[in-house]
């Protein structure tokens, strides 16, 4: 088996699940835990996260399909999201994924995403998971040249 | 124009901080709260009228009675997956005063006689549970909750993967057991919901962020704000085509003009106003003429075929396309649908691949006609609300717009 | 309790799930997720109902029945729901009918007959999805014939816990599927293309083989094993040859197999279509070598009790000691349907009181110079020193024998037999004749 969970993130496990009254209940917290441990999820984490939850492995791999946030694959660059959602279109988000897709898509992977819950900075996006807000091509020139 | 209950403390550095929140009375409700026997507290909330603010507006006294009623152990499940384009006022109070959160969940969970609890948070707001999360480890060392606590509460963050399906409660308790979020056929008389098979109370965020201002405070206070059938305020927030895009709490009633020109600084840059999505992607929208007449209150938008649903406004202006508006939505609902159910699974993706062909202007009237039909194959037909809430938005569009759809007509 | 369905009052007990009503009553009520057997989803949405009192249609599936309960199942207005979700299950479905093998017995091709009847007007591309993938275990699957119903999912989750299928994506990219070097591995894995409504799960062993609508269909009775699953044994003969079955499907019975066979069993028809050759006889020469002074015979545990009976007479007129050994083998039963006695009427063997001792029958056969076998495995395997051996078989003989009479297998023959439960269950004939003689009227020949 090629995938274990850290030290520190069994320790987590442990007092995680005395927080849930089956083991079940596990498998989000595990898959995210693998997720941040890896940088996705292997089939080994989701065959570890069964055996955690006493669940069987096809129903840990159907899970982790249904969340678009989990990934299966692992990822080559980093991601940046771009919200594609109706507040953002409205003020701008095509502009702002063309600028990226011209010039960002060689070192970053460029997704499309649903509202990401940030319309009143519309037009957003998020780098590793942080919310970049209110942006215009300049902006994110200087947050993305700066990282 | 602002009432300011819930958001408070918003503006107040650090009041994410246990410190600074003390400051500026938090955890003040629960002097007052053990004065109350748990059904004197809910005959408080059912006296205050306070509704659901995740978007259905359901009494939330009546779904506390339910769960109450049952004996043993129960759970309160504090949903946190706000995922409806147009809504991000639960966010803002994750982020800045989340101690009100957690002082609300204290007494909820006292009222139902619930000592465990779980926030489902949307996966994307990671970085806003964290703040939480700092927040609830501060309330376990100053043993406001845990064990040691007056009244003992444990509360769990639970964190969401991106589908939006999991804002529905059953799906979200479905996702809480570790499923896939598929929502669960709905009981044909009211109960409460279950998890692992125990009664559970599922409430907003800002619904239970409401809750230590009336039990402070009383039901005479909150009723004092708003209209008689929608007491209290609400986090409406605003985005799209104006000034000042943000979260206002406002109290239930006011003009819906007034609210976007007075706090959304108005329709941006001068230009005139076409459409307001009043609630939230799923509600239908309204054009200019019925915006000026409208309040913002649950009965007075359905009296105009529309809802308040988390009263989350989007703003378009004269120059938006009402076509690529509807396809946007649209694109939202095939991509968000759970697939469980054959017409939401099929009819979503259908009307947005048909709505591609009125953006190329490649539509005929048959296209049209599919549209209308599939929108209503959608309705009335599934297992949950996601495909009738798709099918009132076409019906919206086309109610209001159809003239722009005809354009594209070949 | 009643409740009226049509205008027709139904008889009913309280809290029924409405569907299984209309089912046990002959109601035509279209759906693809309920099974009786695997119980209630409600993903499908076909199986909706008017209900007196209700604003809006009702899925039959999620509707318990109380007294005084009023159901409409042929309206108008209910008839095009169903056809409005019908268009939508078959929305981005290839039509492939001609080159599928369920046409003919597929749930879509039937309701939309019964109110589909409309013309496609999708104007946008279908969603593509995989074609032909091996799941393992014979079943082969089409991702785009999908209805989702999840009978498939919910059968190796629930009934066999294996857990191989499962739902994977979402919304309209969900789709069944095995995890990736986890294949369907299960005895029972072929009842998934049975459970099927549509074509989606297809076995690798009928694929191809035989248009449904050329099949002719008889009761019977699976002889795998003593559990004595029903059965249909589906079976036909083209102008040019033998008639030849084709496979076993399920037949209900609630109370020994519900809608399910074994692998095994389901594939155990290939024995039924096996050639092997008799030799030529003649009366005079059989009726010489019945002449030996000790005679000892052998019969099939899997004899119906009308052929056993009719060894008996016959081996009670030659002077011929009769025994009967079951066929045990202990690593085949399981704690569902597989039985480890897999002979399929020993029970009856015992209640028509032929000898089933052993040592006794070892000892018989030490002394005789003539054994008759009827049918059974162990001597058309053993070879025999010194004696003469005359075979009555199914199936082809491995030794040296003095007379080989071929008889017709249990698919041509009706008859009964007793289950490892003591259920006594009757078994039919296929139409055709076989060139084997059957085994009954053979023996009164011979007598």
């Amino acid at each position: 088996m090629s995938f274990s969970f850290s030290e520190e993130n069994n320790l987590k496990i442990a007092s995680l699940m005395k927080r849930y009254p089956q083991k079940k209940a596990l498998i989000l917290p595990l898959l995210w835990m693998a997720q941040k441990q890896d940088g996705y999820i292997s089939e080994d984490a989701m065959q570890v996260i069964s055996e955690h939850s006493h669940m069987p492995y096809m129903h840990v791999y159907s899970v982790a399909t249904f969340y678009t946030m989990f990934r299966l694959q692992k990822p080559t660059k980093r991601v940046i999201e771009v919200c594609r959602t109706l507040s953002c279109e409205l003020r701008g988000s095509q502009e702002i994924k063309k600028h990226l897709l011209e010039n960002y898509s060689d070192s970053y992977e460029i997704v499309e995403v649903e509202c990401m819950g940030a319309c009143s900075g519309a037009p957003m996006c998020t780098l590793d998971g942080k919310y970049l807000e209110n942006l215009t091509p300049r902006l994110l020139d200087e947050v993305l040249n700066a990282n | 124009m602002q009432t300011k209950i819930v958001s408070k403390n918003f503006e107040i550095p650090h009041a994410e901080t246990l410190a600074v929140a003390l400051q500026n009375g938090r955890y003040a409700s629960l002097e007052k709260l053990f004065t109350f026997t748990p059904q004197e507290l809910i005959d408080i909330i059912k006296a205050s009228g306070l509704r659901g603010k995740g978007g259905g507006g359901a009494p939330a006294g009546a779904k506390w009675q339910l769960v109450s009623d049952f004996e043993g152990k129960k759970y309160l499940v504090v949903n946190a997956d706000e995922s409806e384009p147009g809504t991000f006022k639960d966010r803002q109070i994750l982020a800045k005063d989340p101690h009100l959160l957690i002082e609300g969940m204290i007494c909820t969970c006292y009222a139902i006689g619930s000592n465990t609890s779980y926030v489902y948070v949307r996966g994307e707001y990671e970085e806003f549970s964290n703040i939480l999360q700092v927040a609830i480890d501060e309330a376990y060392e100053k043993n406001l909750l845990g064990i040691d606590a007056k009244y003992p509460v444990e509360i769990t963050i639970h964190r969401g993967a991106g589908a939006y399906i999991c804002g529905e409660k059953s799906a979200l308790l479905e996702s809480l057991e570790g499923n896939r979020g598929h929502p669960r056929l709905k009981p044909k008389s009211p109960e409460p919901e279950f998890y692992f098979g125990e009664p559970t109370l599922v409430n907003n965020v800002e619904t239970i962020a409401s809750v230590p201002f009336i039990v402070e405070n009383g039901a005479e206070a909150y009723t004092a704000c708003g209209t008689d059938c929608s007491p209290g305020t609400l986090l409406f927030a605003i985005s799209g085509h104006v000034e000042k895009p943000g979260v206002y709490e406002a109290q239930f009633g006011v003009g819906m003009w007034d609210y976007i020109q007075e706090l959304g600084g108005g329709v941006k840059g001068g230009k005139k106003l076409k459409a307001v999505i009043p609630g939230g992607a799923s509600t239908p929208i309204l054009p200019a003429h019925l915006v000026y007449e409208a309040r913002l209150d649950y009965e007075s938008l359905k009296t105009i075929g529309s809802a308040l649903g988390t009263g989350g406004m989007i703003v378009l202006d004269e120059d938006a396309s009402m076509v690529k508006a509807l396809k946007n939505l649209l694109r939202f609902y095939h991509h968000e649908s759970c697939g469980q159910c054959t017409p939401c699974r099929e009819g979503t993706s259908w009307v947005d691949k048909t709505l591609d062909k009125f953006i190329a202007k490649t539509a005929t009237h048959e296209d049209l006609e599919i549209l209308k039909s599939v929108s209503k194959s959608m309705n009335g037909k599934t297992i949950c609300v996601f495909a009738p809430a798709a099918s009132g938005v076409i019906e919206g569009f086309l109610k209001h717009f159809e003239s722009e759809f005809l354009e594209c007509i070949q | 309790m009643k409740i009226i369905v049509d205008n027709t009052p139904i008889e009913c007990k309280e809290g029924e799930l409405l569907i299984n009503v209309l089912l046990n009553n002959g109601v035509e009520i279209p759906h693809f997720c309920y099974h009786q057997d695997l119980g209630a989803d409600g993903n499908c949405r076909m199986c909706m109902v008017e209900i007196k009192g209700q604003k809006r249609p009702q899925v039959a599936c999620d509707t318990f029945v109380c007294e005084n309960l009023e159901v409409f199942t042929k309206t108008k207005s209910i008839n095009e729901v169903k056809r409005s979700i019908l268009e939508l299950e078959l929305l981005n479905h290839p039509v492939d009918c001609p080159i599928c093998d369920q046409a003919g017995e597929c749930k879509l091709q039937d309701y939309y007959m019964d109110f589909g009847l409309y013309n496609s007007h999708l104007t946008t591309p279908k969603t593509k999805k995989g074609k032909a993938i091996d799941l393992g275990s014979n079943v082969m699957l089409d991702q785009e014939r999908c209805v989702l119903c999840t009978r498939c999912v919910r059968f190796t989750t629930n009934i066999t816990k294996t857990n191989e299928l499962g739902i994977i994506g979402r919304g309209d990219s969900s789709r069944v599927a095995v995890a990736p070097n986890r294949p369907l591995n299960n005895p029972y894995a072929m009842n998934v293309v049975e459970l099927c409504p549509v074509g989606a799960l297809t076995s690798k062993d009928f694929r191809f083989a035989q248009r449904v609508w050329f099949l002719d269909s008889v009761k019977s009775v699976c002889h795998g094993c003593s559990r004595g699953c029903n059965i249909h044994i589906d079976y036909n003969e083209t102008k040019y040859s033998d008639e030849k079955v084709y496979r076993f499907r399920s037949r209900r019975n609630k109370q020994i197999n519900q809608s399910f066979l074994c692998d095994y069993g389901r594939l155990s028809y290939r024995e039924l279509n096996e050639k092997f050759n008799s030799t030529s006889w003649g009366m005079e020469s059989f009726k010489e070598l019945l002449r030996a002074e000790k005679k000892v015979a052998l019969v099939s545990p899997s004899f119906s009790l009308q052929q056993l009976q009719a060894v008996k007479e016959f081996c009670k007129n030659y002077n011929i000691e009769l025994f009967s050994l079951p066929y045990a083998d202990e690593s085949f039963g399981d704690d569902w349907l597989k039985t480890n006695d897999t002979s399929a009427n020993f029970t009856g063997v015992k209640e028509l009181n032929i000898s089933t001792c052993q040592d006794k029958f070892n000892s018989f056969l030490e002394s005789s110079e003539l054994v008759v076998n009827f049918d059974h495995n162990l001597l058309k395997v053993k070879e025999l020193e010194n004696k003469k051996v005359i075979s009555f078989t199914t199936s082809k003989i491995e030794i040296k024998c003095e007379a080989v009479f071929a008889i017709a297998n249990f698919a041509h023959e009706s008859g009964t037999i007793i289950n490892c439960d003591g259920i006594r269950q009757d078994f039919y004939a296929t139409k055709y004749r076989c060139e084997a003689p059957r085994l009954i009227e053979l023996l009164e020949e011979l007598q």
